[in-house]
């Protein structure tokens, strides 16, 4: 017997069927469904939060019910911003298929994806930290997860991008923060216009090849039109959507990709906002009332912190925390 | 507690072991066990970003999540070992996934079960200092053959 790689292409779905198509798809595999790659375009602007975040953490005056929708997905990572102009991509394999390392399952999992953006035209490559980046910008969201006994990567391509609204989905702590955010969305998460037509060749033949199964257009099975009918419920589930309780947090943090990220916290009155590329500090603020800048350059951690201890030796200790604490 | 090392990973000799899903099992001599995961599955998870737990009173079956932990943007279950009901869940390491890497045998703890069926299940597990001390060794040694681990 062949071994098969279903391959669906969903083309253009609305938001929520642009979440709940792939989990039912999922759960079809964990069922007994061959290995699955699918295809989707959102027609419609909203906001997909991480299974182990919440909702809370979003800005009310944009998400929810005021604003844009929210749905909140199986799989890991933060809040992102999902509109029109981007196509995204799931495989979906048996979990007894994959690496015992997540990071390895995850490498090999997105490298198919490279090399078809490789043969569209693109000169992508997967950093140390799994991101798929053109130079030293991301230029695909990743998420995975497993659902039942299926292992989904997930993962994007981005032919145009809204910074602006990516950026003022979260509820940040000051203006502040929010404009770092979106100035180093700016810097480190870029589009890369693509025909999605070819790319969608390109990665049914690399995936293909890669899981040595041969790929074979197919559709929804009944059970997983069973499945996506009650996903298509949940996934509208203001209980759900709302998402995981968190301990509160100490200091507030978003990421922009993997080691590049923003923190704002506050000790005694005084807060403190920066601006992580690696080990260096790409900005610094510190303040009572405004947030005035103390490092616009690119001063290691230390370096920074030896800076910050001149001026408040209790904001630079907690500077040194928040820098070795990273988010995942 | 005495921990000792097999090939470069902690072991706790005195704990019982799933090596299916990389559990450990401490036996709290009340008709209770304490769980967590063991040093391989902390190496393989990756740095934990989240970690969320049942309710304790969550009636278990073995091979049932009683959890979830997501590193690296993968989400996936901590499954439990043994059959039973949550009595007791570590708050602490919810709020800090950390502990489970740095002291994954003590601090890291995940939760406490009422077992129910104990002498049916105790059998999947291995227990002894010799007999864990050699699944230890045999499963690095798989997963450095398979790259899973470095050498």
């Amino acid at each position: 017997m062949t071994h098969q790689l279903r391959i669906i292409d969903f083309g253009e779905v609305d938001g929520l069927r642009s979440q709940t198509l792939w989990h039912a798809l999922a759960y079809g595999v964990s069922e007994g469904s061959p290995p699955t790659l699918s295809f989707m375009e959102p027609t419609e602007p909203y906001v997909s939060i991480g299974y182990h975040r919440s909702a809370a953490e979003l800005d009310p005056e944009v998400c929810g019910a005021e604003g844009l929708p929210v749905y909140r997905r199986m799989v890991g990572g933060g809040p992102v911003y999902i509109d029109r102009g981007q196509l995204f991509f799931q495989v979906i394999v048996p979990a007894t298929t994959v690496e015992a390392r997540r990071g390895d399952a995850i490498r090999r999992l997105l490298s198919p994806a490279v090399a078809a953006f490789n043969d569209v035209g693109i000169e992508a490559s997967l950093d140390r930290g799994n991101e798929v980046v053109l130079g030293d910008r991301k230029i695909c969201g990743h998420a995975a997860g497993q659902i039942g006994n299926a292992v989904v990567v997930v993962g994007n391509v981005i032919d145009s991008f809204n910074h602006t609204a990516a950026a003022s989905i979260v509820k940040a702590p000051s203006v502040e923060a929010r404009r770092e955010f979106l100035t180093l969305m700016r810097r480190f998460v870029s589009p890369t216009p693509t025909d999605f037509a070819a790319f969608i060749a390109a990665a049914r033949k690399r995936y293909s090849a890669a899981l040595d199964l041969v790929a074979v257009d197919g559709h929804l099975t009944p059970g997983e039109e069973e499945h996506l009918a009650r996903l298509d419920r949940l996934f509208v589930d203001p209980v759900w959507v709302h998402g995981v309780h968190r301990p509160s947090e100490r200091w507030w943090r978003a990421k922009v990709k993997s080691g590049v990220w923003v923190a704002h916290a506050k000790r005694n009155g005084t807060g403190l906002m920066v601006a992580l590329e690696g080990e260096r500090v790409r900005s610094l603020r510190v303040g009572s009332e405004e947030l005035t800048e103390l490092i616009a350059g690119s001063e290691t951690v230390p370096e920074a912190v030896r800076i910050l201890g001149e001026r408040d030796s209790e904001l630079a200790e907690l500077l040194s925390e928040i820098a070795s604490r990273p988010p995942a | 507690m005495t921990t000792i090392m097999v090939k470069g990973f902690e072991v706790r000799p005195d704990l019982a072991y799933d090596f299916e899903y990389h559990m450990w099992v401490e036996d709290l001599s009340d008709g209770r066990v304490r769980i967590g995961m063991d040093s391989l599955g902390v190496e393989t998870s990756g740095t934990l970003a989240h970690l969320v737990m049942v309710e304790p009173g969550t009636e278990l079956s073995r091979g049932e999540p009683f959890g979830s932990l997501e590193a690296e943007k993968y989400v996936g279950p901590l499954v439990a070992p043994l059959s039973g009901r949550v009595v007791a869940v570590n708050d602490t390491v919810l709020s800090n996934p950390a502990l489970v890497q740095s002291d994954p045998y003590q601090k890291g703890w995940m939760v406490e079960l009422e077992v129910t069926h104990w002498e049916e299940e105790r059998s999947n597990l291995v227990s002894g200092e010799d007999r864990v001390k050699a699944r230890f060794a045999q499963k690095i040694t798989e997963y450095r053959l398979e790259g899973v681990l470095a050498e």
